[in-house]
């Protein structure tokens, strides 16, 4: 059978089954086991089991627990409920205040760990129900938050970042430093769009009722909240930055923190524990076996041929270095569209870069719009990771459609960027440059 | 005329690195000696099953051929320890790929594979991975009381030498040295390494690199689809699989030497450790090794082989 | 049958009350590798070992029961208007691709664990513990997802009786 035919089959019926309504994780996995059965022999079906115990030893993932202990224990004493007040009482001159103190901490987030699952499932458990009970429109703040949890992929520790700098063959670091600049420009983009968005419809995200304003003493009061937090997160970041820990034990640093954040506010209680735990193992089980699924869909993808078609299709493409560039780009978004970034980086990337080369581009800079792409790739509906894993986390009665629209000026907004970073690649290069001088 | 065969295998190497290049070479040759009867399409390491798993999928019939480190299924198959690289082993590739082809060696891995229902067709031996090293060792006992990042045997090999051993996975290993949760490391080759930036986090590096002086990887079919081939097709496998050995040894043993110098160019001090002192050690890792084998009765028989020839070459 | 159903949800329900705790010991292990490695230049060669291994256990038995609680993401744009037998039919359907998806991975997932027993698998590294136990636990949730399937077409089925 034609690679094109693989595809579009498989496109296809992964859209139907999805409408469906049936879980994620069962429509990805029946459509492996069943196009593999078609394309390939009932025998390859062990390729899916085999993935599975690979995933099951993965000390990567192994974040994604950890980070939602956290903030489940954190949330349920009530210590965020506390940082939102305090930063209600600061930001309440600011248009959607709380939407972009929720950037600011996932951008945070994103310096802790670069496993979209644990930021993004944390962010939300943390974030949405502060903004919620403050009336915050659903889809702006779903969409800040899956935009936000996604910038773990750029901002370093980040696995998908060495995994693409290994397969290109660059150096790790020169990769982590060329990614910090889009990362918090995206984030500054994100507040940007919030201020002015906010600023245009004022219902999106209500000011606090009491219009008063706040004395000083109240504000300088009020920043006690904001230590236990602080606290936290210095012990996590210093302990990766510090080199006393990996990011993923740095999750368990993260864990003791809260736990000792409960103790010293005089909340703790069993339940707390008992709970986080409950919240911790669902929203794990949920992320995990989509992966077992999605891992499932992309190892027989790739051995089927799949994208074989539309990688030949680049490889014989006679254009303008642009048009090339951009038909690569677009490329990585719609194969974006079922695979995760791990398979994306192991497909393209050793077809993507020699053409990159060729054309005489930089394999950094190639390397961050890769990057970028990426992460669009996670939040891009109707299938996109992040949307799934928030959706998990959400309140009942709250449709996945809520979060599609939630997402899509973000998306907007990272074309955006992408594109700035298309056109001005100094933006790219010129950090890596100062450091390497400095080495 | 021959009936035509089509066949997958599942390399180790990522898409676009020079060795995966040669597993292209390998497909191509393999094409070439049987006419275009046997066609071989070559995936990239990991992109079906992850390297360590492809032992179950091979074995299972997911595909029909592999090229896999053996080192993957040492805790299955104890043998596989000493046929994929023995730490303190053989110092060159030449040394080890003669014990494959005129102490037995392959008789003895085709025997560790039989009973899975798989066929070993051939190694590919080449030479060193290198130590990088944030601090400076000038002798094997200068590792002592330092934190090293290992795997496999030479995990439990460095840890009876005294050294701190953390298994980090491969990704961790740059950002590990960088923030100095480790003092040293083992990762991949050194053109690998170099390209990964290596130079920028550790500014020695240690040659040899003692813990994996040389390495064994194989081509392994599934059984049953290796009976179905014709005897010109079998011929093919194992002339393609000699050919390419040679020369991707001799491409990394070029490469090693360029990367080398790109090393120093990028001011890392290069320590060549006493001969004499990596002597010493490989008599004292032989226990490390007994250890190993688990008293397992092929492993044991291997170990025994590979003991012999290295006194014949005044190894030990 | 009903009182069989109720039984496996019991028992998946049980499962996960207890796999859940695993995570504070996730923690409690990753710390312990941190401090030692640390305070005591001694990395432990268990500690992340025994965390990683435990790991598998923890999301794979904790699935089954959420196939009952609701707890697996799923795209509800249609489903959620879908009303009487359309959305009967669509809950049909999704189990059905539970259960295929947990016979499936079952069927090949056990003789996998199998071999690896019959090797008695380690994991090759300096502590070297046997992993044959942690790829046992993927037939067993395999099977546990099978049979919750199963428990949640009976009650779909029997809502459907007494609807009437
Ligand atoms: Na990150
Ligand atoms: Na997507």
């Amino acid at each position: 059978m034609s690679s094109s035919v693989i595809l579009l089959g498989m496109f296809l019926s992964l859209v139907a089954l999805m409408l469906t309504g049936a879980p994620l994780a069962f429509v990805l996995g029946a459509i492996a086991f069943l196009t593999t059965i078609i394309a390939w022999g009932p025998s390859a079906l062990i390729v899916s089991v085999l993935n599975t115990f690979e995933t099951m030893t993965s000390e990567a993932l192994m974040a994604i627990p950890l980070y939602i202990f956290m903030a489940s224990i954190l949330q349920k004493s009530s210590i965020i409920e506390d940082l939102y007040n305090a930063m209600e009482t600061w930001f309440s001159r600011v248009n959607g205040g709380l939407a972009i103190g929720t950037i600011i901490i996932c951008t945070i987030m994103a310096a802790m760990t670069g496993v979209v699952g644990a930021a993004v499932a944390a962010m939300g458990i943390l974030a949405l129900p502060s903004m919620l009970a403050r009336r915050y429109n659903t889809e702006l703040a779903v969409g800040s938050i899956c935009a936000g949890g996604t910038l773990g992929i750029l901002i370093p520790p980040s696995v998908v970042t060495i995994v693409y700098a290994i397969t290109a063959q660059i150096s790790i670091g020169q990769m982590f430093v060329a990614c910090i600049v889009p990362g918090l420009v995206l984030a500054t983009v994100y507040c940007l769009y919030i201020i002015l968005r906010v600023g245009l419809n004022g219902d999106l995200a209500p000011k606090p009722e009491h219009s008063r304003t706040i004395p000083l003493s109240e504000k300088l009061l009020s920043l006690k909240a904001l230590v236990l937090p602080f606290l936290v997160i210095i012990s996590v970041l210093g302990s990766i930055y510090l080199g006393l820990a990996t990011p993923t034990e740095a999750a368990a640093v993260g864990v003791f923190g809260a736990f000792l954040s409960v103790l010293f506010s005089g909340r703790f209680k069993f339940s707390i524990l008992s709970d986080a735990a409950s919240d911790t193992l669902r929203v794990t089980a949920m992320i995990l076996w989509i992966t077992i699924g999605a891992r499932a869909f992309i190892s027989v993808f790739v051995a089927t041929g799949g994208p074989d078609s539309i990688l030949g299709f680049v490889e014989n493409l006679d254009a303008a270095p642009i048009v090339i560039l951009l038909t690569m780009l677009l490329i990585l978004v719609f194969l974006g569209l079922f695979l995760d970034e791990i398979g994306i980086i192991l497909l393209c990337v050793p077809v993507f870069l020699p053409i990159v080369k060729a054309l005489g581009y930089e394999p950094l800079w190639f390397g961050v719009l890769f990057m970028i792409t990426a992460q669009m790739a996670y939040i891009t509906p109707p299938f996109g990771y992040t949307l799934f894993y928030l959706k998990g986390v959400l309140p009942k009665g709250i449709s996945i459609g809520t979060v599609y629209r939630g997402v899509i000026p973000f998306f907007a907004l990272q074309i955006l960027v992408l594109g700035l970073f298309l056109i001005f690649p100094d933006l790219v290069t010129w950090l890596p440059e100062q450091i390497r001088d400095v080495r | 005329a021959q009936k035509k065969v089509e066949w997958r295998m599942q390399a180790l190497w990522g898409g676009g690195t020079t060795p995966m290049t040669y597993e292209k070479a390998f497909c191509d040759r393999v094409r070439e000696l049987t006419g275009g009867t046997f066609d071989i399409k070559a995936f990239s390491g990991g992109s079906i099953v992850p390297n360590a798993q492809a032992f179950d999928a091979v074995r299972g019939g997911a595909f029909q051929l592999m090229k896999t480190y053996d080192g993957y299924t040492a805790g299955k198959i104890p043998a596989h320890g000493f046929t994929s690289s023995v730490p303190f082993g053989f110092p060159q590739a030449d040394q080890y790929e003669s014990w494959f082809y005129e102490r037995g060696g392959l008789d003895l891995a085709r025997k560790s594979y039989a009973p899975a229902g798989l066929t070993y067709i051939a190694p590919t031996v080449y030479g060193e991975e290198p130590i990088h090293s944030k601090v400076a060792i000038r002798s094997i006992s200068d590792m002592k009381g330092l934190k090293g990042r290992f795997v496999g045997l030479a995990s439990a090999v460095m840890a009876d030498l005294g050294v701190a051993v953390s298994p980090l996975p491969t990704s961790e290993v740059y950002s590990a040295l960088d923030k100095g949760l480790i003092d040293f490391a083992d990762r991949g080759d050194i053109k690998a390494n170099y390209e990964a930036g290596l130079h920028e986090v550790a500014k020695y590096l240690i040659l040899p690199g003692v813990h994996q002086p040389t390495t064994a990887t194989a081509y392994v079919a599934n059984t049953a689809a290796y009976k179905s081939l014709s005897d010109q097709h079998r011929a093919a496998l194992e002339v393609a699989a000699r050919e390419v050995s040679g020369a991707l040894r001799q491409n990394i043993m070029v490469s090693n030497a360029e990367y080398v110098g790109k090393f120093v160019e990028a001011g890392v001090e290069i320590v060549n450790l006493d001969p004499q002192d990596v002597a010493d050690n490989r008599a004292n890792a032989v226990s490390s090794w007994e250890k190993a084998a688990k008293s397992d009765g092929l492993a044991t028989e291997i170990l025994g082989s590979q003991r012999e020839l290295m006194q014949d070459y005044r190894l030990l | 049958m009903l009182s069989i159903a109720f039984a496996v949800t019991a028992l998946n329900r049980t499962l996960f009350r207890l796999v859940k705790w695993l995570v504070v010991l996730f923690a409690l292990l990753m710390l312990y590798e941190v401090a030692a490695r640390y305070s005591f230049a001694s990395p432990t060669s268990w500690a992340p070992e025994l965390a990683t291994l435990l790991f598998g256990p923890f999301f794979l038995l904790g699935g089954p029961y959420l196939l009952h609680t609701g707890g697996h993401v799923s795209v509800d744009l249609l489903s959620a208007r879908a009303s009487g037998l359309a959305a009967k039919a669509l809950k049909v359907i999704a189990i059905i691709l539970a259960i295929v998806f947990g016979v499936i991975l079952l069927w090949f997932a056990f003789p996998l664990a199998e071999q690896s027993f019959q090797y008695r698998e380690t994991s090759y590294t300096s502590w070297n513990p046997p992993v044959w136990p942690a790829k046992l636990v993927l037939p067993v949730s395999a099977l546990l997802l099978v049979l919750q399937g199963f428990a949640e077409l009976l009650f779909v089925l029997h809502e459907e009786v007494t609807s009437q």
